[in-house]
């Protein structure tokens, strides 16, 4: 009775992968993928209808940053209070910083790890 | 283990779907009067020790969808639901709170539960608080759990050290308690006692024959279909996927449409000496301004201590470095806003939504900054609220300046306590159970988990849930399953 899923990856991995390389951009690439392909899974995870609109809201996002300039304007969106729009960026820095801090606690605030650095 | 793999056609005298608080003690009652019981659990069975509490390994696997679970609104609520044998019983805090007196006395001449004295209930809860082992810490509280206990005194508010359903080594510390869930409690009583449970298993609708219910369909693990036969089921899969299994399988009425939480805002607060607990929640909670509000701590791993931080984060992030010194703490409120469970053709999961009243947003506000003050009565050096445009507060002056900036639709609400979606009663516009969670309108389909709640109980749902379903599983077998 499922509808049949397809993974998120595509849609959100580019947008997440952005996010945390203007969120945090010390973390190490290596990571980076780790933690995108971490919040791909989760959304892949999602509630049906959850997803669905995630994956809506994400494939905007998505045909954004294929355009040039397009990071600027996927950042003023982000700063719109739009309901449910703005809860996406939300939902993708929630996994990832959970994921980041939980597997490497020694993180600085910009990615770096600080176990190396001292 | 004592779990196994679902097959894909099976039979029961009686079906009971979950194997949470509700479906435990259900399925625990009726195995003991000798009924022929199935448990059928969607999750898998996961032993205590094998994953770390509160950890992204444990909301893979213990969790519905990885814990990311929401109820939409202005603002949307996340809430979690275990999904694994024993069910909420395996992932949550453990705190024990018998339900008030006088709200079941207010639920019983609301909703006409009949049949129903709240003595009873709370022998029943006697019985309960034996077998899981409820008690208190023997040893040391953990530095958090002291924080709140001290700024409470120091501000003169109601507190106190909630019991848990834990085992502790004679005279061992907080951190030593071993959870005594369903998985050590109540399951392998039902199993010795005749009944199989079975693991892996998601029950998709059942079939209804006018006012019977005969079979259910299934998916196993694998993704094969498969069926199962009964006389009688129990509905026991929580607030949520109860009444969206029943919406699923054409059941009517009023289901699904007054879910009831206490919503929580968070802070984290850091304190000038380490005191972070990983694995753990404090087991003090304040309840000066109860059953409205009520204060307690969070689990705080450095990852969820990041989470705490992020609506702020252009000002706060600087803090993450900090998080051993660092705990997160919540204020929860009974809410007077209700919110629905909607389950709509070729999709899996319900469709949840939350709506907020204007009196619980004000109750969230002054909660936090309440929170807040209380926290630096306990020594914090700063307090970092979770919402949109929050200043870091160090000083009581601070705490009117937050107020003041706080909105509900800012900030970061969560729950974890879910009810009402099947209120019990003779009330059938309010509704969807009778007295003794029979579903109206049917013979042999049976609701016996948080979902009858008729409200939110204002405490950790658990201790209610267990009750009830002992109570109702005990009127079933005294009279043979009436009506089927």
């Amino acid at each position: 009775m499922a509808v049949r899923q397809f993974s998120a990856a595509p849609v959100v991995g580019t947008f997440a992968e952005r996010l945390l390389i203007a969120d945090l951009p010390d973390l190490q690439p290596q990571r980076r993928r780790e933690v995108v392909a971490f919040i791909a899974h989760r959304v892949d995870s999602l509630p049906s209808f959850t997803r669905f609109g995630v994956l809506a809201i994400g494939s905007v996002f998505h045909l954004l940053l294929a355009v040039p300039g397009g990071w600027g304007v996927a950042k003023a969106l982000m700063r719109l209070p739009l309901p449910f729009v703005s809860e996406y960026p939300r939902l993708m820095r929630s996994l990832g910083f959970a994921y980041v801090w939980e597997h490497w606690p020694s993180t600085s605030p910009t990615g770096a790890d600080l176990e190396v650095s001292a | 283990m004592i779990a196994h793999a679902a097959t894909s056609s099976m039979e029961a005298d009686v079906l009971v779907i979950g194997s949470g608080a509700g479906g435990a003690t259900t399925a625990t009652v009726l195995a003991e009067a000798g009924l022929d019981v199935l448990v059928v659990e969607e999750g898998n069975w996961v032993e205590q020790g094998a994953v770390v509490p509160f950890s992204l390994d444990q909301m893979d696997q213990q969790y519905r969808a990885g814990g990311v679970t929401v109820a939409l609104g202005m603002p949307s609520i996340a809430y979690t639901e275990g999904r694994c044998a024993g069910g909420g019983t395996e992932v949550n805090s453990g705190l024990y709170w018998r339900p008030p007196g006088e709200l079941l006395e207010r639920w019983r001449r609301d909703f006409k539960i009949r049949d129903f004295e709240p003595d009873d209930l709370l022998s029943i809860a006697d019985e309960v608080e034996t077998a899981i082992d409820v008690q208190l810490v023997p040893g040391g509280y953990s530095a958090p759990s002291e924080m709140l206990r001290d700024g409470a005194a120091a501000l003169g508010w109601q507190h106190a050290e909630v019991p848990r359903w834990m085992t502790y080594p004679k005279g061992a510390d907080a951190a030593k308690g071993e959870r005594q869930s369903m998985t050590r409690t109540y399951l392998p009583r039902a199993v010795n006692a005749g009944a199989r449970l079975v693991t892996g298993c998601r029950v998709d609708r059942l079939v209804l024959d006018g006012a019977k219910a005969t079979a259910a369909l299934t998916t196993l693990a694998d993704g094969t279909p498969g069926r199962i036969t009964f006389r009688h089921v129990f509905v026991c899969a929580g607030a949520i996927q109860s009444p969206a299994l029943l919406q699923r399988s054409g059941v009517h009425g009023h289901i699904g449409r007054t879910l009831a939480v206490h919503p929580t805002v968070k802070l984290a607060a850091r304190f000038a000496d380490e005191l972070n607990v990983p694995d753990d929640v404090p087991v003090h909670q304040v309840k000066e301004f109860a059953p409205h509000l009520s204060f307690g701590g969070s689990a705080s791993n450095p990852g969820l201590v990041a989470l705490s931080l992020l609506d702020q984060w252009s000002t706060f992030r600087q803090q993450v470095t900090d998080w051993k010194r660092m705990s997160v703490y919540y204020a929860a409120i009974t809410s007077e806003g209700r919110g629905r469970v909607m389950s709509f053709p070729r999709m899996k999961d319900p469709v949840v939504t939350y709506r907020l009243t204007h009196r619980d947003r004000e109750l969230l506000r002054s909660g936090l900054a309440r929170l807040t003050l209380l926290m630096l009565e306990a020594g914090a050096q700063e307090v970092f609220p979770s919402f949109k445009g929050a200043p870091a507060v160090r000083t009581r002056r601070d705490v009117a300046t937050m107020q003041q900036a706080f909105r509900a639709s800012k900030a970061t609400v969560m729950t974890v306590h879910l009810c009402s979606t099947v209120p019990m009663g003779e009330v059938t516009e309010r509704c969807g159970a009778d007295s003794f969670g029979l579903v109206h309108g049917l013979r042999n389909v049976h609701v016996n988990d948080a979902s009858l709640l008729p409200t939110a109980p204002g405490v950790n749902p658990q201790a209610s849930v267990m009750a009830f379903a002992i109570r109702n599983a005990r009127h079933f077998v005294s009279t043979g399953g009436s009506r089927a």
